[in-house]
């Protein structure tokens, strides 16, 4: 093929792509549902149907009492649609097989949407036994039901337990009542509390003391069938000394209705522990019209209980019609971290409301902020963080940046950023920028012979370096694909 | 009063405010009693001079100049302060190219109770003026102020806050014509507890506005913010920069807003919150906040919140400075970035002189 051609067929494959949503594809595995709607039955109904234990359901049912006299918020600046309640499924899981002894066994079906998702660059090696494979170890969600759990023996040698939620609460049912609803309780706000009532599947997750986990921990969540909300619900305790990364990506396929995905993550680290929790985000972002699309409103929240933990929060925030979504972390222990980096990515009607908290209430706790917020099409983007210095928090040190690009006069960037310090002692610093990427910029790109989308491609990769390098490997070359493919269709 | 309906602190702009003490200034009778002297600012142009007592103009102690006493358009919106004010109160209109003959002095002196007065400042073409405005006495003062500016026309509105209790509230809602100025200054340096309100809006290619000030917070003292900046032309300039210090169990919040309409490219916006604390039970609150629409703009914002610097703290000692004096001088400093942006000399000097000897009082 001449060189002509090959470019031609670049071009051919770059149209393909944007004027479809690449991972927008379904398939149709059997489903069980929950009936449809909301009551205390759909909440008995999904307990149930995991077999958890009575004090599970009582929690659920708590919760779901005091969601009933709880209202949405309001204070983002998020034009959100009226959501029904009662016109969803709560629950769907891929019909029941005999329990599964390897992944060999697993729905052939499924394979293929892990294979299309991505999964599988690490994971068919390992499958097809390649050895000396780097190892990533994949809890995959699919849609609310972990479907296999790998590397299981890996890590239960280094005495590593990596679970769906739902098992774990069958096997290690005290240290899930300890810690569940203890970083982020049941009242904390509408969807969390929904989320408690009605949470389907997720992962728990906990590194023993003085255990540097072995291998960085992924989950692939993925949400399926039609009219389902997914409300994913992780917990990971690292105790003392222990380290653990843990990854979250995510994609979805088109579809044409709103879907709500209502998830709660809360870390907990004790002293010396450290995590770091990485997030992809690409759920369908509805097309260009704003007309489907998943809402997004997450609950994330880590406490650094011990004495030097730290916990790393690094999300790349491209899909969701939606997002709604404040990784945070309470710096209780003396001389706990926390840090927060974070790129948002809006194009065509998305809407995107996110930032992180930081509470600083332990001696000589410090935290970084670096929030890069890039807005293109009609899309609205939205830094909102809190930056709090209780009185008795000594030598806090706050540094944050929050920059935004601005691609196109129809969008809009906001930065919403709120310090509160209640000590003289701490050092709190806050920049903010807008711009817009300078013709200066593009032409130099352009003069180098790239047309105008990959120049901006470059150019936004560029401004979000900062936090893209946080990200592991593997996560960092996915993340700079999806702010390419995101933009496509937003300039030229 | 009925009238008086106040917002919790669960209303998003009223987060960090406290009017709990309001009610029961509404119900206190003024006394009356009024200083003998009244802070005038010497200065080499006299212009017209005002005095409010209670809300009421005393017009013996006057001379209104070209300011007018009457009906007064200012729209308090649904402010929960502001619709109180009514409608009789000061005006100052000035044709095109027209200035008062020299500086616009008023004072306000609240003697107990509340007093509720509007205002309007509404400027020609290429017309200027300077005001200052003082308060003084204890109570509450409540103000609403509507200011138009024409194509060219500059206003610069500075204001001193010395009274030594109570409760004043500001309320500035301002349209700024092309290529017309506006500078808004305030020192809060007494014993009152304040809140400010400002909504400034410049409707015109290349106008400028600047608002800021420096609030001085001792006691159990409460000085609130909550101002914003909208730009709805092209080639708009605004700066907004505010010092707070605070002391004691003194708390300072600044919510301050830039926002950029669609359309108003060229726009170049920029805050600067900077925060000071004096002791470990004082509070600093801040919220630089930027909402844009239009994306050839630059808009940049920054906010410290810290103690001295100890460096500068120990070079000061090393050169002999007492430990007391250094804290002044630099606290002095600290300050003096917002009220060094006040044009006319005297009118600054004066402004230094209230900040130091607040500085003094510690």
């Amino acid at each position: 093929m001449t060189d002509q051609n090959v470019r031609n067929q670049e071009a051919q494959d770059a149209v393909d792509r944007a004027s479809t949503y690449e991972w927008g594809f379904s398939s149709d595995i059997e489903q069980e549902f929950a009936p449809k709607g909301l009551s205390e039955d759909t909440v008995r109904y999904i307990s149930a149907k995991k077999n958890e234990p009575e004090w599970m359901l009582e929690w659920r049912l708590k919760a779901y009492r005091a969601w009933l006299t709880m209202e949405e918020v309001s204070w983002a600046k998020l034009d959100i649609p009226a959501i029904d309640f009662q016109d969803a499924y709560y629950y769907a899981e891929p019909k029941q097989k005999p329990k599964l002894g390897s992944l060999d066994e697993v729905d052939p079906e499924i394979l293929r949407v892990y294979e299309k998702l991505g999964i599988p660059i690490e994971e068919q090696k390992v499958l097809a036994g390649v050895e000396g494979a780097r190892k990533v170890a994949v809890d995959a969600v699919f849609d609310s039901v972990s479907v296999a759990t790998t590397f299981r023996a890996e890590l239960e040698k280094a005495g590593v337990i990596f679970r769906s939620i739902s098992e774990a609460v069958r096997e290690y049912p005290d240290l899930v009542r300890k810690y569940l609803g203890s970083v982020v309780p049941q009242r904390d706000n509408y969807f969390a509390c929904l989320n408690a009532a009605v949470f389907s599947d997720g992962t728990f997750v906990y590194i023993p003391e003085g255990v540097r986990c072995p291998m960085e921990l992924s989950t692939y969540f993925r949400i399926n069938a039609e009219n389902t909300g997914q409300f994913e619900r992780t917990l990971i305790v690292a105790d003392k000394g222990s380290y653990v990364s843990y990854l979250e990506g995510c994609t979805a396929p088109m579809r044409d209705e709103n879907q709500l995905h209502a998830a709660v993550v809360e870390l907990y680290a004790h002293e010396d522990a450290e995590i770091k929790y990485s997030t992809v985000q690409n759920w369908y972002p509805g097309d260009a019209n704003g007309v489907g699309g998943i809402y997004n409103f997450v609950t994330k929240r880590a406490m650094c209980a011990g004495a030097r933990s730290k916990v790393s929060w690094t999300q790349v925030e491209t899909g969701s019609a939606i997002t709604w979504k404040y990784p945070s972390c309470i710096l209780k222990g003396e001389g706990s971290v926390g840090e927060f980096y974070s790129v948002a990515l809006t194009n065509n009607r998305q809407q995107a409301d996110t930032g992180t908290k930081m509470v600083h209430i332990g001696k000589n706790s410090r935290s970084t902020i670096v929030s890069k917020g890039i807005s293109a099409g009609r899309s609205n983007n939205t830094y909102r963080g809190l930056v709090r210095v209780n009185s008795g928090a000594e030598n806090v040190r706050n540094f944050t940046q929050c920059d935004s690009l601005l691609l196109g006069d129809q969008c809009g960037a906001h930065t919403v950023p709120y310090i509160e310090v209640k000590n003289p002692s701490a050092q709190i610093e806050h920049e903010a920028t807008t711009s817009k990427i300078s013709d200066d910029q593009m032409f130099y790109a352009q003069q180098r012979g790239l047309n105008t989308e990959d120049a901006v491609a470059l150019i936004v990769n560029g401004f979000a370096k900062e936090v893209l390098q946080q990200l592991p490997m593997e996560f960092a070359v996915e993340a700079q694909k999806l702010l390419g493919i995101s933009l496509e269709g937003s300039v030229g | 009063m009925s009238l008086l309906e106040l917002p919790s602190n669960r209303t998003e702009g009223w987060r960090w405010s406290d009017l709990s003490a309001l009610p029961e200034i509404v119900a206190r009778q003024p006394a009356g009693t009024v200083p003998e002297a009244l802070p005038w600012i010497g200065c080499a142009r006299e212009g017209p001079r005002l005095v409010f007592i209670d809300g009421k103009l005393a017009a013996d102690q006057s001379n209104l100049g070209t300011i007018e006493i009457g009906s007064v358009q200012a729209n308090p919106a649904d402010h929960a302060l502001a619709r109180l004010v009514g409608s009789e109160g000061w005006k100052l209109k000035l044709g095109q190219d027209h200035a008062p003959q020299g500086l616009v002095q008023i004072v306000h002196v609240t003697t107990g109770g509340a007093d509720h007065l509007p205002a309007e400042i509404e400027l020609d073409v290429d017309a200027q003026a300077s005001v200052v405005e003082t308060y003084i006495g204890e109570g509450w003062a409540n103000r609403l102020t509507s200011i138009r500016l024409s194509r060219g026309a500059r206003l610069m509105l500075n204001r001193r806050l010395l009274s030594s209790a109570g409760y004043v509230s500001l309320n500035d809602h301002a349209v700024i014509g092309e290529g017309a100025s506006l500078i808004v200054a305030t020192l809060s340096a007494g014993g009152a507890d304040t809140r400010m309100d400002g909504q400034l809006t410049l409707t015109g290619d290349a106008a400028f506005a600047e608002f800021g000030g420096a609030l001085l917070a001792r006691g159990t003292q409460r000085h609130d913010a909550n101002l914003a900046v909208r730009h709805e032309a092209v080639g708009g300039m605004s700066r907004q920069v505010w010092r707070s210090v605070a002391d004691d169990k003194a708390t300072c919040s600044v919510a301050a807003r830039v926002e950029v309409a669609r359309g108003a490219q060229k726009t170049d916006g920029e805050q600067s919150l900077k925060g000071l604390l004096l002791s470990r039970t004082a509070t600093i609150n801040a919220k630089p906040e930027l909402e844009i629409f239009a994306d050839d703009v630059k808009c940049a914002h920054g906010a410290t919140v810290g103690e001295l610097n100890r460096d500068a703290l120990f070079y000061l000692a090393s050169r002999g400075v007492a430990p007391q004096e250094a804290k002044a001088l630099l606290t002095q400093a600290f300050v003096a970035d917002a009220i060094d942006r006040i044009g006319e000399e005297e009118v600054r000097d004066a402004f230094h002189e209230n900040a130091m000897a607040w500085l003094g009082g510690r």
